[in-house]
This record gives C-alpha cells, structure tokens and sequence, in this order.
C-alpha cells in the first residue's frame, strides 16, 4: 500500500515540477478517486516539497524546487540508506545465524 | 591532513562482516542489485564498464578506474540524459579498512558540479525526484 502511495507522490512530483498545474489536472492524470490523490498531494505539501496557491475555489500546485535542497544532500540521502541495505546484507552473509545488534 | 572536500560528500559505514564479502557486494551484479537499484551489469576491472537501471527509469553509469579487492573501487558516475551530472562527471571512490573482522566502508562522491552550475540546470533535479519520493514515503 505504502508503496503506491509512494509512486503516486513521484508521479505528482514530476506533474508539477516545472509547472503549476490544477487540481483537475493533476486529478485527470490518475484514474484514481479525488481524495485519494488530494491525501497525496496533502502529504507532498506537509512536507514542503509542493506548494499550493488557491485562486478563488480554484487550487493550483508546484513543486518548490529549493526544498529538494542541493545534489550534496540528495546523494547522501541516497547513499547512505544504500549502504544501509548493503551492511544489513554484508552483515547477514557473514554471520547466517546470528540477528544483528545495533 | 588537509582536504579540499567541495564539491564532495562522504560516508562511513562500520559493517560487522569481512571486506571480502562487502567488497564482493560492491561488484557483484547480483549481489549488487540487493541493495542498489533494480538492475545492475557491473565488469568491475580496470577500464570496464558498470550500468545500473536505479528505479526502471533513471541510469547510472560509468567506468571503473581502480580495482583492488578487497580494498579499493574507484569509478566514474553519472546519470545517462542528466544536464548536470551526466556519465563521467563525477566520481566514486569506495575503500574498504579491515577493522577487527569488521570493515570500515568509506565512500567518497568527488566532482560534483557547483551550486551556479546547477543553477543554471536546474531541470537536472527532475531526474532525482524518485530518491526524493523514496524519502518523502513514511
């Protein structure tokens, strides 16, 4: 479940990245319920990562850009949770029976 | 030891298993694609080539320059059709110190482009989106 969710967020995400776009928009893009897609678009706005203008009862988003912080903060994001997966791994073949402690 | 690490990030990561075995999930394909990616064809030696399928739509890829197990990888990077940091623009160095039957893994990220750089680039971002969303997910 969470996983698609997920994909949901990045489909979002690249919608509008480098536009502003409509809720309709966004919401014709999905052949999924309204507030499922709004529960989504929710969560990407909690996190600063889209922001919503409204226009009477008109909402539109975008992604802001400088949320996603510099390259330096994005790779080491993403090496660092690799690494992880490969320790837990390293770890594991080296000592079969054994659980980890941390 | 004076370094200039701009344009750099580093990593460590203590793992309780002997450098053999990390160094062979380093270049391992199959082991490699356990912790990295969906797809991986790595030829680790000197001069080979290393191509990683990250989420079914973005490509790393690259060259390894230095192989020396179970001690050392050093590799170009890039993403195929990233402005900014595209197939040999930057590079990853992995060594591996033995640490009482464990191993102490350091990466290294060099060459990475400059803020004005990327600036002017900024599209390049896109092609990161799905780390992102990965981080985004509670």
């Amino acid at each position: 479940m969470e996983a698609i969710a997920s994909r949901r967020r990045r489909k979002i995400l690249r919608l509008v990245w480098d536009a502003e776009r409509s809720a309709g928009d966004i919401a014709a893009a999905f052949d999924i319920s309204w507030p499922a897609v709004s529960q989504n678009l929710r969560v990407l706005k909690d996190t600063g990562l889209i922001q919503e203008r409204r226009a009477g009862t008109h909402r539109y988003y975008r992604a802001d850009q400088r949320a996603l912080g510099p390259l330096e903060a994005v790779l080491r994001q993403m090496w660092t949770r690799d690494l992880g997966r490969l320790r837990d791994l390293a770890e594991q073949e080296a000592r079969p029976r054994r659980p980890r402690h941390d | 030891m004076i370094e200039d690490l701009t344009g750099a990030i580093e990593i460590t990561q203590r793992i309780e298993a002997p450098p053999e075995i990390v160094f062979a999930y380093l270049t391992d394909s199959r082991r490699f694609v356990k912790w990295m990616g969906v797809g991986a064809e790595l030829d680790a030696r000197p001069g080979g080539r290393y191509r990683i399928d990250v989420d079914g739509e973005h490509i790393a890829r690259g060259e390894y320059q230095e192989v020396d197990p179970p001690h050392r990888l050093v590799m170009s990077w890039g993403w195929e059709g990233h402005p900014t940091v595209p197939p040999g623009s930057t590079t990853v160095e992995i060594t591996l110190t033995p640490e009482r039957g464990a191993t102490v893994l350091r990466l290294r990220h060099l060459r990475l482009p400059d803020e004005g750089e990327r600036r002017q680039h900024i599209e390049g971002w896109k092609l990161l989106t799905s780390q992102l969303a990965a981080v985004v997910a509670p």
